[in-house]
């Protein structure tokens, strides 16, 4: 029992390895900086709107850098779009490697959303170091926070990404409604507000969202004492198991129907 | 062995299901080789995949009690994009094998050269087949599955095939989805005939050939 269990282990390593090479060749290529590309999207993204917003709204919001506030909202919110978008029509675009058996459908998704963050990981590292020179961000008050609330946003994304990959296998209608979906969330995602910010009420609605619980430890875990902030394990632990729970049966539902080339 | 028990196959189709078989029932032992007859569209190649496990089947199962390798055809199993070398490279570390005896295999099987370091998707059809090939070759199966339509290079990668599969490995058990009443009766002990849904498993392979000849 033990040796299967160790022997699948092993068989499931060497394959997300495997997987994730040729996920980056193929997307990279091995051309001049090659997969540190996928740390250059969210980079920018989180550098240069930070940058738009600072001369918008002037440099302070809340009592905090509004650089290093849009920063730690974007970056985040990069690796959800990133990591939803990548899992629609996964299993069709990969279909041809359902020749081996080893590979299964959630080893696609749990590689494409690995790269992701890995990438918004090392843009947020370089980003961070990179204005905590410029003096527009702070030195993190508590970095265990920050890295406990990145763990919880992408385990959430992670259990997201495993209910939409099958689901837009289903129906073609998913993957149109997802560019209007993910930015319509984006009040409910903490990116650009706090909890704090709204009314007592209000804020009760926000900490449903596992999103918002996440980033509420993030910032907390920069900031400190400098914003309120308001979270809890519950939500987000509660959803991230719900989501897999739903993704993985559909997963095994959508195998027993695709079709392979 | 390899036991096909109450297998079945459909395919949506309008409102309804297309069956392509129902209760297959049969059984594979090492070293057998079996060839699949049958006219276009009589599922052939879906049997095939099923017994690879490419796709699951509607109704009963597949039990594999010995390794089988990969549907060996055309499409499957590569990715067009990369390199015949980065996807012998892929291949090896998914089967957990060493990649230099599999590169060294490769190229001396494929004799493909410098083509190896171009993107599959620019192969003709019997390169990629040496490629496929060479690598579910170098991995070693207990058991091949094998589509006609690949068996489409020269002489000499004919030459091949024969002396690896059938001398070389004699031991190993082999399916073969074909058309070609030389190869089924040259390569098989016995045939199945799958015509309207249902297979039927001949132990004489020219009896089988016959059943066909006449659909």
């Amino acid at each position: 029992m033990v040796s299967k269990l160790a022997a699948g282990w092993r068989i499931q390593r060497r394959v997300i390895g495997a997987l994730m090479i040729r996920e980056l060749i193929t997307r990279f290529g091995r051309e001049n900086i090659g997969f540190l590309w996928v740390m250059v999207e969210p980079l920018l993204f989180g550098l240069l709107v930070g940058l738009i917003w600072s001369y918008a709204k002037g440099p302070e919001e809340h009592g905090v850098s509004i650089i290093a506030f849009v920063v730690t909202g974007y970056l985040p919110l990069t690796l959800f779009r990133n990591s939803v978008n990548r899992a629609v029509k996964v299993f069709t675009v990969n279909s041809s490697l359902m020749y081996h058996r080893q590979i299964t459908l959630t080893d696609f998704i749990f590689v494409r959303f690995l790269i992701e963050m890995i990438g918004g990981m090392m843009a947020y590292l370089v980003v961070g170091l990179l204005l905590i020179y410029l003096d527009l961000f702070p030195v993190p008050f508590d970095i265990g926070w920050l890295i406990v609330g990145w763990l919880v946003y992408c385990a959430f994304t992670l259990s997201l990404c495993f209910v939409l990959a099958p689901l837009s296998e289903m129906s073609d209608v998913l993957e149109k409604m997802m560019p209007v979906t993910t930015y319509v969330i984006i009040p409910f995602s903490g990116t650009f507000n706090m909890a704090s910010w709204v009314t007592p009420d209000a804020r009760e609605v926000l900490l449903y969202s596992p999103f918002v619980n996440a980033m509420e430890m993030m910032r907390y875990g920069v900031f400190g004492d400098n914003v309120t902030a308001y979270f809890g394990f519950g939500v987000p632990i509660a959803a991230t198991m719900f989501f897999l729970a739903i993704g993985l049966i559909l997963c095994r539902k959508v195998r027993r129907i695709l079709v392979v080339e | 062995m390899i036991r096909c028990v109450n297998l079945g196959k459909s395919y949506p189709l309008g409102r309804g299901r297309k069956h392509v078989f129902r209760n297959l029932n049969f059984q594979i032992t090492p070293g057998e080789r079996i060839g699949f007859l049958g006219r276009n569209g009589a599922g052939k190649t879906t049997l095939i995949k099923l017994i690879g496990g490419v796709e699951m089947p509607t109704a009963g199962r597949v039990i594999r009690d010995m390794t089988v390798s990969w549907p060996l055809g055309f499409g499957g199993g590569f990715q067009g994009s990369l390199t015949g070398y980065d996807n012998a490279r892929f291949i090896s570390r998914i089967y957990g094998h060493d990649y230099r005896e599999i590169k060294d295999f490769v190229e001396d099987f494929t004799e493909l050269g410098a083509q190896l370091k171009m993107p599959v998707v620019t192969y003709s059809s019997g390169m990629r087949a040496r490629l496929a090939f060479a690598l579910s070759l170098a991995i070693e199966f207990d058991c091949y599955l094998i589509d006609e339509i690949i068996l489409v290079g020269d002489q000499n990668f004919h030459r091949k095939c024969h002396y690896e599969l059938f001398d070389k490995r004699a031991d190993r058990a082999l399916i073969l989805a074909s058309h070609s009443f030389e190869i089924i009766r040259e390569f098989c002990d016995r045939a199945m005939v799958l015509h309207g849904g249902a297979g039927v498993m001949y132990s004489d392979v020219n009896e089988a050939l016959d059943v066909y000849s006449a659909l």
